[in-house]
């Protein structure tokens, strides 16, 4: 090989091995840039949603613990208390995940484990459209007919509602919209649970349905658990759909399942014309809430879930 | 005897599952009848072309010769023709349940067609034709003694009614008073389609390029999982925090590229964040299904890593991040929380890349926000919406079986 032809030769691998340097640096740089955006998130939200309650602010400070607790949020008159909204969000939320769980569950067993392979393919598409159904549309459907089935139920009991619009609509509206989260990690777990401990359960003189209930659920728990925290989440986040139906108290809480509520997302949702001033600035004091809100049913399901599996 | 009982509780929490199954597919059923019974009759071709808002229009006619039109062939018998002055109407009901007269036709030597705005204002005087597909309120005629009337639907005529007075006790006609028909999601579908095209481009290089080195480069470093786990992070972070945060961080940017408010720009960006996660994980897991000894052999040809990647892996992923753009499109359009205060909840008849305007969800939105909740066009949007989600779903699921198929 002549002298130019070597020369030539480590000058192409020279580039080659520069242009994957280059292409290293920007994978790296893209993945860096993928992963710092949810502290990107949350750095931004906290500083913009903690300034109402600094010295500085200059629309007036407002105190945080009055803030954090109070039951009145009325905006013509300036007062932002959200304690009472973070009360109805969690009644809502657990609200409609006790209304879901059971059916998920019992559905996920039925798909999973009792139904005929056509019949369990069926209902795994059913499941599939729920959850790929979008909030808005749900939204609509509450506002359309799950108001008009609770104002019926309230007529029954004579009591009057804003229309329909109220709390248990809300449950009602989330129980469907986590039903299809919860149901398809449920049945992945029950999937995942090895068939060893089933043909124990069997071997040892259980029926099939006995087998189902307290074999394959116990050891599908967690997955199970994981489901309705995820649920837990959409149901706090959900934003739209809940604000067709929950009406817009200004004090709460709401405990009566007949009356208007309102909840963290709701009121991030109205009045969304400001651009300056306190009512702009408290919606980010009320994400900051939402998101505490999550984090903190998330880590006690949790909790509770690791409790139960100690006793079993 | 235990047995039985046995036998019998067993049947018995069987029945459970089987209802609660039962239930799920009857609120499945439930929200298409819904939607279907509520939004069918706005179904059809011209609404999805129509502007949503209708504009209302008072023209001068500059010349009403008269001439006799003959009604073209292709017209229908229930189309009423007036033969005076070239055009053709019929009867047509609008969405607020108005009877109304519509243009279908209209000669091309027709006066209708040599019109002026006499609105006052900038546009007065400014040649504007009549089309086709706009209602007429009324039209004003003079007759053989000179006296001016109205004809039209403002004086509750139908279409025969209207088109015999014209052709029968008009000398000539002055002015007339127009409206084009609104209620249609032209501006909506078009800010939709920008909204995918634009999200998409902005998070699939990064999404992908993200992929590749938490699957090529970075498998075993000590790294990977927390840039993982903080990738997933963001998949439970609420839509509605999304919103918050491009209003916050990413309104400065688009607001230096020259968007005045809320702009779609605003949308796809805020947008392509949320899919991140979503093309990450479905890249990764096709760019998994790869099997190693492609990668060893293209390195042992004398490629270097890059010319792998592109040549070699990321072709053999194809079906994959297919599967995350089809997912991606789905939650582009089912998202609202997020595009509400992104893109604005005005309806925009002409969106922009830097002007605001509604997604076809967020349209949903803007019309069940007033004082009267308009449940006919919402519904008639959840029908598209969800024809276009199902037809992504069955996608989704080929494309899956494609993946599971090869080698």
């Amino acid at each position: 090989m002549t002298t130019q032809a070597k020369f030539n030769q480590t000058k192409k691998y020279k580039n080659k091995l520069r242009q994957d340097a280059i292409f290293k640096m920007l994978f790296q740089a893209s993945a860096i840039l993928s992963s710092s955006m949810i502290f990107v998130i949350i750095a931004f939200i906290l500083i913009k949603g903690l300034q109402p309650f600094m010295e500085a602010y200059q629309y007036g400070t407002r105190d945080f613990f009055s803030f954090l607790v109070g039951t009145v949020y009325r905006q013509d008159s300036g007062i932002y208390g959200v304690g009472f909204i973070i009360v109805n969000t969690l009644i809502s939320g657990f609200g409609a995940l006790v209304i879901a769980f059971p059916l998920s569950v019992l559905t996920a067993l039925f798909i999973a484990k009792i139904a005929p392979k056509r019949v369990a393919q069926g209902m795994q598409t059913v499941v599939e459209l729920l959850a790929s159904i979008p909030s808005v549309v749900y939204g609509v459907f509450a506002a359309g007919s799950i108001t008009i089935l609770v104002k019926n139920l309230a007529a029954l009991f004579a009591i009057k509602t804003a229309g329909g619009s109220s709390l248990l609509a809300v449950m009602l509206l989330l129980a469907i919209m986590i039903y299809p989260t919860i149901t398809s990690l449920a049945i992945t777990s029950i999937q995942a649970v090895p068939e060893d401990l089933e043909h124990a359960s069997l071997a040892l003189g259980a029926t099939k349905t006995q087998t189902n209930f307290k074999i394959v659920l116990a050891s599908a728990k967690s997955g199970i658990f994981a489901g309705a925290i995820l649920g837990l989440g959409r149901a706090f986040g959900e934003a739209t759909a809940v604000s067709m139906v929950a009406g817009n108290k200004l004090f709460g809480p709401t405990f009566n399942l007949f009356d208007i509520t309102r909840t963290l997302t709701s009121t991030i949702l109205t009045g969304l014309k400001e651009t300056t001033g306190v009512d702009y600035d408290i919606r980010f004091s009320a994400g900051i809430v939402l998101m505490a809100v999550i984090l903190i049913s998330n880590l006690s399901i949790n909790f509770v879930k690791n409790r139960i599996g100690h006793k079993s | 005897m235990k047995n039985k009982r046995q036998l019998l509780k067993d049947r018995l929490l069987n029945t459970m599952t089987f209802l609660s199954s039962g239930i799920s597919v009857l609120v499945l059923s439930m929200v298409f009848i819904f939607v279907i019974s509520r939004g069918y009759s706005t179904l059809n071709w011209k609404w999805f072309t129509n502007d949503y808002w209708s504009v209302n229009m008072y023209l001068g006619f500059q010349s009403s010769t008269q001439e006799s039109y003959t009604k073209p062939t292709g017209l229908s018998s229930d189309v009423s023709f007036s033969s005076k002055y070239g055009f053709a109407v019929v009867d047509y009901v609008d969405e607020a349940k108005q009877n109304l007269i519509k243009i279908v036709y209209i000669d091309p030597k027709s006066p209708l067609l040599e019109t002026t705005i006499l609105t006052p204002g900038d546009t007065f005087g400014n040649a504007q034709s009549m089309k086709t597909n706009m209602t007429i309120q009324k039209f004003t005629y003079v007759d053989s003694s000179g006296i001016s009337h109205s004809a039209g639907a403002i004086i509750k005529q139908n279409a025969s009614q209207f088109i015999e007075t014209l052709d029968t006790q008009s000398v000539s006609v002055t002015s007339a008073y127009t409206q084009t028909i609104g209620g249609g999601i032209r501006g909506s579908l078009i800010a939709t389609l920008l909204l995918i095209l634009v999200s998409l481009l902005i998070a699939m290089p990064i999404g992908i390029m993200s992929a590749i080195y938490l699957n090529e480069y970075a498998q075993y470093s000590k790294l990977t999982p927390w840039i993982r786990s903080s990738i997933e992070l963001l998949t439970g972070v609420p839509s509605i925090i999304f919103g918050l945060m491009g209003m916050l961080v990413l309104y400065p940017i688009t607001a230096r590229l020259g968007a005045n408010g809320t702009s779609v720009l605003l949308g796809a960006m805020t947008l392509s964040i949320v899919l991140l996660p979503t093309i990450i994980r479905s890249t990764e897991e096709s760019l998994k299904t790869v099997p190693d000894h492609f990668r060893s052999a293209s390195l042992s040809l004398g490629a270097n890593m890059s010319q792998t990647i592109f040549k070699i892996v990321l072709p053999s992923a194809i079906p994959g991040i297919m599967t995350g753009v089809l997912l991606s499109i789905g939650r582009i359009i089912g998202e609202s929380a997020a595009l509400i205060y992104t893109m604005g909840t005005f309806v925009n008849d002409k969106p922009g890349l830097l002007s605001g305007g509604t997604s076809l969800a967020v349209q949903i939105w803007s019309v069940m926000g007033g004082e009267v909740p308009n449940f006919q066009l919402a519904s008639a949007i959840s029908i598209v919406i969800l024809v276009i989600v199902l037809i992504l779903n069955v996608s989704v699921k080929f494309l899956a079986n494609k993946l599971r198929k090869t080698w």
